[in-house]
């Protein structure tokens, strides 16, 4: 009944277009937020000029950004020193192609489903897509030629990798349970299970959940960047747009993480007790904002966390993954494993 | 027994999730901000703003140019000369200048000031554009600037 | 394997150097081998300044010295000028200057808490500690007019008298004091990161601290319970009940430990003072020209950031003709080398922080 260029052209342009943008605006969101929550938390306003409450703050940074002189260091190599903040912010856009948003929606006829692509290993490519970020920070690293940059992007490095481990069992984890790589199965099996995972595997969600917060370098795991240690992180010789995009693609990741989270523990688009029929009301409100609401609130706990602990150390955060979560997520895996046998 | 404790209490996060009931507390509670310039705080009464002379209450100015706060300036920011006017009793001052960007506002003038001319106004507004305006002469000392609450600062909104 | 000794400078400017504060160090793979402070970015000629200046002239000049603790520096100059000069101070400014000199106390603690958790990544517990540390400042102000460089004490006792409304803010404000260093120690005293990044960091044993002239909070943390105020009571203090906090290991917790107890005690000794304020004058008559009779003389304090000492030598006139300062700071700073040694190179921003060193006071 649709027309083939509806269906095979404009439709998936206009995805595209949504998919680009939704984590934009959050980015543009998370800016705000982070500092209205942090300043907050402290005991004082935070941005509450720009703009009601401040919301135009982060269009003020983006412009205050886009005016910085771009400098490029004389003996860097100029071909990396560009390509590195377009590799870490291509790696977690290109994930959200395979994130799912809600349930197709029925327009009329039409079945709009609210993703690009459902692949049947859907978290596998998602995984995937989001360690290329790796290339981005070594090439960062290397490109800017000062030693404090690339001793803080190997850092980085290692860090990342490490605490992809932790997330690989852990989602593994989940998705013995559920029978399926595939994330829209995964969240289909939370609404017949008519339990979150989170509740059903409080480790594996405890274990990924740090893991996250580990791999998208954000405190209390932010030792590389953080300005008051020595080795002052990849992004130091980097202005301007540059560094913006830098910036940008670190809450990208952030947001995509927290997607992960919600779709894998949380119910993806789920309301809460979804198999209780006196709740049956929550239904009403559609998937995609529950959806919404519940990535809020892991984005608040990502800036609430970084506003009250302190600084792991390069050696102890390596310890924390290699010695206990790497082994406690191994013997949740063997947990899970054998009771899901058993039951 | 206390190890069983310690050992739940390392393994369910109790330290971290104490921290974070702490920050989650003070996320509700007041917040100290003042949102300067809309509101001041008015600072306290004996508050070291900028020097002024001042004038009793017929309207005479009360510096005797004694020049003890010359003397006793740590920094030399005074200049004074003084004579005495036909017929009157006390010295006058003909020149009065004070160095702004010397001064440390260590109050030594004011205490020694035998008839109190000199004393600290509550003006913090002490920002110039070019150092000339940093030297107050004597009809600047005399100067009451505009009330605290008027202030606006440029570009900001009403 | 041969190491290679990299040498790396934490210059002057940096966020974390508590000043400009410049740090040579020699590093094998992470792990520190030498520091070497460059000191000398703050130098103003103090010394030689007051060898041109009135003895009532240097005191506010003293302000700017340790400047997040100004009373304590016009305390430790007024004592040694009024001992070499035998100026006799009343009993009740005495005891005010013991108020005073407590209540600075604590803005001292309280900023270095606040500095010192924001090292290590807590940001937080700076504005919690600051928010007290504002209405302590507030109370200076409402004292005398200066919040940082305050000038409250001056030769003969103190410029004004503690009254009965100033008395009773500044009890409301001890009172809220403690819930604050309830939070911080909440979020940082059990914590998990905190305790991995302070526990056996920066040790330096008994023997070697009092061999290299540390004093202060550091010292007291190694186990060496050494206090001026204890040893050499000035000012009244012996009359006044209060502890003084001792650590164990002589690590940078038992720093961070020892420094919040002494928060608490001071708090203590404030209290008391408060209620046995005596009755009197508040200030002895000191002539503006103070002409001091020939001698030399050496006194120490107890300032927040360990011994103050001033050495002051008069040839009778109205300017002294030589003062020298024993800066607790740039003594603590000379033992960061042997607390380095052996600790990664991450932990220097830490043990830095946990001297809790000003670099006026350092450079003068």
């Amino acid at each position: 009944m649709t027309s083939p260029l509806l269906a095979d052209l404009l439709i998936p342009a206009g995805k595209i277009v949504a998919v680009i943008l939704y984590p934009m605006v959050m980015v543009i969101v998370m800016i705000w937020l982070e500092r209205r929550v942090v300043a907050l938390i402290q005991g004082r306003l935070g941005p509450n000029r720009v703009g009601f409450q401040g919301i135009l703050q982060p269009f003020a940074d983006a412009a205050k950004l886009f005016f910085k002189e771009d400098i490029i260091p004389r003996d860097a190599d100029r071909f990396l020193f560009r390509v590195a903040p377009v590799l870490v912010m291509f790696s977690s856009l290109l994930a959200f192609a395979f994130v799912p948003l809600g349930e197709p929606l029925r327009l009329g006829s039409y079945t709009l489903t609210l993703w690009i692509a459902d692949s049947p290993v859907g978290i596998l490519i998602v995984l995937g897509l989001s360690s290329i970020s790796v290339f981005g920070v070594i090439f960062g690293g290397w490109a800017a030629n000062s030693k404090y940059p690339l001793m803080g992007a190997l850092r980085s490095v290692v860090q990342v990798l490490s605490y992809e481990i932790p997330t690989g069992l852990t989602v593994l984890s989940v998705c013995y349970i559920a029978r399926s790589l595939d994330l829209v199965e995964i969240v289909r099996r939370q609404e017949e299970a008519g339990v979150w995972y989170g509740f059903l595997l409080p480790v594996s969600f405890v274990v990924f959940w740090i893991s996250a917060v580990a791999e998208t370098n954000r405190a209390p795991f932010d030792l590389p960047e953080a300005e008051s240690e020595l080795v002052a992180g990849y992004h130091t010789e980097y202005s301007g747009m540059k560094f913006a995009y830098f910036y940008m693609a670190e809450y990208t990741h952030m947001v995509l993480v927290s997607s992960l989270v919600v779709l894998l523990f949380f119910g993806g688009w789920l309301p809460p007790f979804p198999s209780v029929k006196a709740l049956a009301v929550l239904h009403k409100i559609p998937g995609f904002i529950w959806y919404l609401i519940k990535i809020m609130f892991f984005l608040y706990v990502y800036v609430w966390i970084r506003a009250t602990f302190p600084r792991y150390r390069f050696d102890s955060l390596i310890q924390l993954v290699w010695k206990w979560l790497i082994p406690l997520a191994l013997l949740n895996l063997l947990v899970v494993a054998v009771l899901r046998f058993l039951l | 027994m206390n190890a069983l404790r310690n050992f739940l209490a390392k393994v369910l996060l109790v330290d971290m999730i104490r921290g974070l009931a702490v920050t989650l507390r003070r996320y509700f509670s007041r917040k100290v901000t003042i949102p300067y310039p809309e509101k001041v705080k008015a600072p306290a009464e004996r508050f070291r703003g900028l020097l002024r002379l001042y004038r009793d209450e017929a309207g005479e100015p009360l510096c005797i140019a004694c020049k003890a706060c010359q003397r006793i300036c740590p920094t030399n920011c005074f200049s004074i000369e003084g004579a005495r006017p036909e017929g009157a009793k006390v010295m006058r001052p003909t020149k009065f200048d004070w160095k702004l960007d010397r001064c440390s506002f260590c109050g030594l003038c004011v205490e020694v000031c035998p008839t109190a001319a000199i004393r600290f106004s509550h003006e913090f507004r002490m920002t110039t554009v070019g150092k000339a305006p940093l030297l107050f002469r004597m009809p600047d000392m005399y100067i009451e600037g505009p009330p605290l609450q008027d202030y606006l600062c440029g570009g900001c909104r009403p | 394997m041969a190491f290679k000794e990299i040498e790396l400078n934490m210059g002057p400017q940096h966020p974390s150097t508590h000043g400009v504060l410049r740090l040579k160090l020699a590093v094998d793979n992470e792990v520190v081998l030498k520091v070497e402070p460059i000191l000398g970015y703050l130098h103003r000629g103090m010394e030689k300044l007051w060898e041109s200046q009135t003895y009532t002239q240097i005191v506010p000049l003293t302000d700017r010295l340790d400047y997040l603790a100004s009373l304590s520096n016009n305390l430790g100059y007024v004592l040694a000028a009024e001992k070499l000069a035998g100026i006799e101070v009343p009993k009740r400014a005495q005891v005010i200057r013991v108020v005073l000199a407590e209540l600075q106390r604590l803005a001292s603690h309280l900023a270095w808490v606040g500095f010192m958790a924001n090292d290590i990544g807590a940001m937080s517990i700076l504005l919690y500690s600051f928010e007290q540390r504002e209405e302590i400042l507030d109370i200076f102000e409402e004292y005398i007019g200066g919040r940082l460089t305050v000038h409250g004490i001056r030769l003969g006792g103190v410029p004004r008298d503690l009254d009965a409304p100033l008395i009773a803010r500044i009890k409301t404000v001890l009172d809220r004091i403690p819930h604050t260093l309830g939070d911080i120690q909440a979020l940082l005293n059990e914590n998990r990161i905190w305790k991995q990044r302070t526990v056996g960091v920066g040790l330096i044993s008994p023997a070697d601290a009092v061999e290299r002239g540390l004093t202060g909070p550091p010292l007291r943390a190694t186990g060496v319970a050494r206090d001026m105020r204890k040893d050499f009571p000035y000012s009244s203090y012996d009359d006044f009940e209060f502890d003084v906090p001792v650590g164990r290991h002589g690590d940078v917790y038992d720093r961070y430990l020892v420094r919040l107890e002494e928060i608490n005690q001071s708090i203590r000794l404030v209290r008391q003072a408060l209620e046995a304020l005596p009755p009197g004058e508040f200030r002895a008559k000191v002539p503006r020209l103070l002409k001091v009779p020939a001698g030399e003389v050496y006194h120490a304090i107890e300032a927040p950031k360990g011994e103050l000492g001033f050495y002051i030598r008069s040839d009778g006139s109205e300017k002294p003709e030589r003062i020298k300062m024993r800066s607790p700071s740039f003594i603590n700073l000379q033992s960061l080398e042997l607390m380095c040694r052996g600790n990664l190179f991450a932990d220097v921003v830490g043990i830095l922080g946990s001297l809790d060193i000003v670099l006026g006071e350092i450079d003068k």
